[in-house]
């Protein structure tokens, strides 16, 4: 008896406790919202600070968005930037750990494909009423799409990547392969098989793609670009990936991994480059238009002969190609977008949002963007940024003309997507397809098993009328 | 010494002696080499030419030695050092706690019988079972918008202060020391806080040493947290210093390899200094159940 | 707040706590206010948040909506096969880990004081090795080339190139073989510790009787090391079922799902999918699971070995 009135006694002890913790938090809460409210009630130019959190974007991201901050103070002396600085592939999730806990910064930067999380997480601002149309209209509209959902413009376009294929030029030439018609035309599936037949030599692929673990996705995206499979909706707002051009793609690829022109195993993604660099690939993907630096400074480093060069590397000519197309469809490219969105927090209120978007604007465009373009081989998505940008001596001009050529062949999400739509389109994604997918890769499955697959968890999750049959493009 | 005994089949035999003991070291190294490859290619990266990515991995060897990428990784930072400090606070501060509260809680579980004593027990078994993905929100909160802690060290501190796995350890090791030990010292009228201090921690050394070790390792290894709590660069630990060496199309390999040198020196002298406590053992004598 | 439970209090005034009670409440203060505030109230939250659609400007109650998700048993949905993943590994990997540590510290104990001291420093070390570091190693020690380091050894062997971590047949394996050759340091070294507790004078009584070695380990060191097996086996259920990171770094959860751990579900739907009162839902049905595998081992181990 005594015992059991004992744990009683000490059960009461710890609810007490907790009780008197809970009780204490959902007081302390409004008081401090208002006080919040209070610091930021508005007297014209009250002083304000912008929190912005980003990663290195690029190597010298980071220490710019310092001195732009400096700058912009030097503009608007009411206004000081403070710089949260994140490390590459953690930034997400501090970032949503502290929008969940209603702290998240006033900017933040994201991809395009996180968008939809964060709008159903309810931190996302509309900023257009914030922003002056004018301001916006500098923005290429097909990049505001992506930093949009259902016609509500979410944050700007810092720029967009385009991902495709790299190859080794000197080697394809030396084959008698004509790269700049590639370069300039395009090419379709067929003549890509050709190729790499040809590039596949002893001790060499003619095409390898880094595959393994969640990089296969990339596969599956930039390969699908070719195939009429951009995006995930079509313009009347259904789901592509049940259509027929998705079969001819996974076939495609079926074809590829068993034909011996590529490695039919995973392969991680630092090898890639490195298996182009060494003759160990002709072709390798994914690839981007800024790996021509790499190759240059490998180049630079073997005639140095400093030691720094990747180990056994000959020295190459880098060739940005276009994707292949299949069934005819239309060329494509497979693009995303990052960009930086305006969030809510518990300081939030119409006239910092005003400022916030001051400074996100700031950043987005003119010079701050042209900067960082440079450094990423990319063009501006802004006509202030394209009017800012000169371009740095000794690039490549066929794999400049490629990149403008691709860009402009990205197509944007059609208007009218919800977040549900891409929420549910992302899990799908990365919890059935891919998983699919990489055992197609593992030439453990067929492909019209994982095409069974694809339609029949899109059916349940979208319902079959929501979802394309036949073909597409 | 204690546990010799557990040996002491062939100690008149010197063949058999040096059989079984060249089997063991051939067992024991085999393994001991397939454990210790990650820190020797660790250690063999940094010593390495400064390149970005991992480059070509076939070899474990550098292609060339040198301390570029040591250089590299101090001047890439102004805080470098700062960060080492930082993290030596943090593990020095979580180990201190760790060692008084979870040491007095263990003894008091298990062998103080209060009441509620293994309710309240259990209670901190359970909390240890909800996995940190979904309690550092509320931890977050409470850290940043509660107590307003962000960047200091109480914030990276005071959430590992007195964990329930080293309660745990604690009660387990204490469990073992014989009840009688304690009751003799009740009689000779020592109040708890006396055979505490004077009996127990003296005989206890062996699992505060483990303890301080593990904890520290554990705090020193640490990235989540620390990255959450702290904005400043000068406030990182190393291991948030070290993700910077990460960026979105190139990894700055050999000078990240060498901070992961450099913030392991550490954690090897902390060995070396408790590795006496593991030696000895305990031996209780006399008082025996 | 709870009326019944008061009142029970105040007509317990007059219960007396012993001499003992209050120094057993002395002596967890301090630790039971730092579990209250850093521990609990995180954890209580937590079980709170998953009755809730969370947002962080304006939950809804859903009630149990997000267990019921959880639970709902359909052909996508994966708490299932992440659950049944998670058993496969803890079944494998916690008993052997235990075993691999028991016998290297038991080995290490015949030697002279230096040589122990580098064997343990040898398996102590590669936990100061950073995550980092550690997971580009395993990447490149399972390339699945046949130039791979692993494939070359099987090579040797006659063994054909496995696709390591890309194939079903083989990425739980080799997440197995990682686990158990990486991260037993800690394990290593407590038992180490216990093993110095033990007592002379219990193996010259033994002797006196004629034990062999293989008695003695079995009669005399497994039943006084319990305390610590228990501790060792209680703690590495509960992280092995939590186990998130070598499935985040190495494989990705694939493929076809074959190394999706529950830790790893909870951490996309609180990151990746913004879903984090199922998270928390998820949180907790996983640690039930934990509570009652938890209960079993004290069961199975005897809850308090004295002597």
């Amino acid at each position: 008896m005594k015992k059991i009135l004992a744990l009683l006694l000490a059960c009461v002890m710890v609810v007490g406790l907790l009780v008197g913790c809970g009780g204490k938090t959902t007081e302390a809460k409004p008081a401090e919202t208002k006080a919040a409210a209070a610091e930021q009630t508005p007297a014209e130019a009250a002083p304000d600070t912008i929190v912005i959190m980003a990663p290195p974007v690029t190597g010298n991201y980071l220490a710019n968005l310092k001195v732009w901050g400096e700058e912009f103070h030097a503009l608007y002396p009411n206004l000081t930037v403070e710089v949260i600085e994140t490390s590459w592939g953690d930034h997400n999730d501090k970032l949503s750990t502290m929008a969940q806990a209603g702290e998240a910064p006033d900017i933040a930067e994201i991809s395009s494909g996180a968008l939809g999380t964060f709008v159903e997480m309810g931190v996302a601002i509309d900023i257009a009423q914030y922003l002056d149309a004018d301001r916006l209209a500098d923005y290429d509209a097909n990049a505001l799409e992506y930093m949009s959902l259902e016609g509500t413009v979410y944050g700007l376009p810092l720029y967009l990547t385009i991902q495709s294929i790299g190859a080794n030029k000197t080697l394809m030439e030396e084959l008698g392969i004509d790269v700049a018609k590639i370069q300039q035309k395009g090419w379709t599936y067929e003549e890509f098989l050709e190729v790499i037949q040809k590039g596949t030599a002893d001790g060499r692929f003619g095409f390898v793609f880094a595959n393994s673990g969640v990089t296969a996705s990339d596969m599956l995206n930039i390969f699908g670009a070719g195939a009429g499979l951009s995006n995930n909706f079509t313009e009347d707002l259904k789901y592509t990936f049940t259509s027929d051009n998705m079969l001819t793609l996974l076939t495609a690829i079926e074809e590829m991994t068993s034909s011996g022109y590529m490695p039919n195993y995973g392969v991680e993604a630092g090898q890639r480059m490195v298996m182009c660099q060494t003759g160990n690939a002709m072709i390798f993907g994914k690839a981007m238009p800024l790996f021509e630096n790499n190759f240059k400074k490998n180049n630079a480093a073997l005639e140095a002969n400093d030691g720094t060069a990747v180990e056994n590397s000959l020295k190459m000519d880098y060739a940005f190609l276009p994707v292949p197309t299949m069934m005819g469809c239309q060329e494509s490219c497979y693009g995303t977008v990052d960009g930086l969105i305006a969030m809510r927090n518990k300081g939030t209120t119409d006239e910092h949002l005003k400022n916030v978007l001051l400074f996100m604007d700031y950043i987005c465009s003119g010079d701050r963007i042209a900067a960082c373009m440079n450094e990423l081989y990319l063009d501006p998505v802004c006509q202030t940024g394209r009017d800012a940008l000169v371009l740095e001596e000794g690039r490549d001009e066929a794999n400049l003309a490629t990149a403008a050529r691709c860009i402009a062949m990205v197509q944007a999400p059609p208007a009218g997507v919800t977040a549900e739509m891409t929420a549910t389109a992302k899990k799908l994604m990365d919890e059935q397809i891919v998983p699919k997918f990489q055992l197609l890769l593992a030439g453990e499955t067929t492909a019209q098993e994982v095409y069974d697959h694809i339609c029949e968890a899109a059916y349940a999750a979208f319902g079959q009328e929501n979802c394309v049959s036949g073909k597409i493009g | 010494m204690a546990t010799t005994g557990l040996y002491s089949q062939h100690l008149h035999n010197k063949k058999v002696l040096y059989l079984r003991n060249t089997i063991i070291t051939i067992v024991l190294v085999v393994l001991a080499a397939a454990t210790l490859f990650p820190i020797v290619y660790m250690i063999m990266s940094g010593f390495g030419p400064n390149v970005a990515t991992a480059g070509n991995m076939r070899s474990i060897f550098p292609s060339r030695w040198t301390l570029e990428s040591f250089k590299a990784f101090f001047q890439f930072s102004d805080y470098s050092l700062r960060w080492i400090w930082n993290s030596l606070v943090v593990a020095a501060g979580t180990v201190l706690g760790n060692v008084i509260f979870a040491s007095m809680a263990g003894y008091a579980f298990a062998k103080i019988h209060f009441k509620g004593s293994s309710w309240l027990f259990a209670l901190i078994l359970v909390a240890m079972m909800i996995p940190y993905q979904v309690t550092q929100v509320p931890l977050y909160i409470l850290m940043v918008q509660k107590f307003s802690m962000t960047n200091t060290y109480f914030a990276m501190i005071l959430p590992s202060l007195c964990t329930a796995y080293n309660i745990f350890l604690c009660k387990q090791f204490f469990t073992g020391l014989p009840t009688p030990l304690i009751e003799s010292a009740k009689l000779e009228g020592c109040n708890q806080m006396q055979i505490f201090t004077l009996i127990i921690l003296p005989l206890a050394k062996t699992v505060l040493a483990v303890m301080a070790i593990n904890t520290f390792m554990s705090s020193w290894n640490n990235f989540f947290w620390p990255f959450l709590v702290t904005n400043d660069p000068a406030m990182y630990t190393i291991q948030v210093g070290l993700k910077q060496f990460k960026f979105a199309n190139e990894t700055l390999f050999a000078p990240m390899m060498a901070g992961a040198t450099i913030s392991a020196l550490p954690m090897f002298i902390l060995f070396f200094a408790l590795q006496k406590y593991f030696m000895e053992g305990v031996t209780i004598g006399a008082v025996k159940g | 707040m709870n009326g019944t439970k008061v009142r029970r209090l105040k007509a317990h005034r007059k219960f007396r706590f012993t001499n003992e009670d209050l120094w057993g409440y002395i002596f967890i203060a301090a630790a039971m206010i730092i579990f209250c505030v850093f521990t609990l109230y995180p954890v209580i939250n937590a079980v709170y948040t998953s009755f809730f659609e969370y947002k962080p400007f304006g939950s809804k109650f859903i009630g149990l909506d997000n267990y019921v998700e959880t639970l709902k048993y359909s052909k996508f949905n994966l708490f299932y096969k992440a659950t049944k993943n998670t058993l496969i590994y803890t079944a494998v990997v916690v008993p052997l880990t235990l075993l691999i540590s028991f016998s290297v510290a038991v080995m290490i104990i015949p030697f002279q004081k230096k040589i122990q001291s580098v064997f343990k420093a040898m398996y102590y070390l590669p936990g100061v090795a950073s995550g980092v570091a550690l997971s580009v190693v395993w990447l490149w020690l399972y390339d699945s080339s046949p130039d791979g380091l692993v494939n070359r050894l099987l090579g040797v062997f006659g063994i054909p190139a496995q696709n390591w971590l890309s194939s079903t047949k083989t990425s739980m394996l080799a997440l197995m073989i990682m686990a158990l050759l990486s991260s037993h340091g800690t394990q290593i070294i407590t038992y180490i510790a216990a093993l110095l507790g033990i007592d002379n004078s219990y193996f010259e009584a033994a002797e006196l009787d004629g034990a062999t070695f293989f008695q003695k380990v079995r009669f005399i060191v497994w039943p006084l090391v319990k305390p610590t097996t228990l501790f060792l086996l209680v703690t590495g259920v509960i992280g092995s079922f939590q186990v998130f990171m070598n499935a985040y770094m190495m494989t990705g959860g694939g493929p076809d799902n074959s190394t999706t751990m529950i830790g790893l579900l909870i951490y996309n739907n609180a990151f990746e999918y913004g879903k984090y009162g199922l998270a928390c839902a998820q949180a907790i049905l996983l640690a039930i699971a934990i509570a009652i595998m938890s209960l079993f081992q004290f069961r199975l181990m005897g809850v308090d070995v004295e002597y």
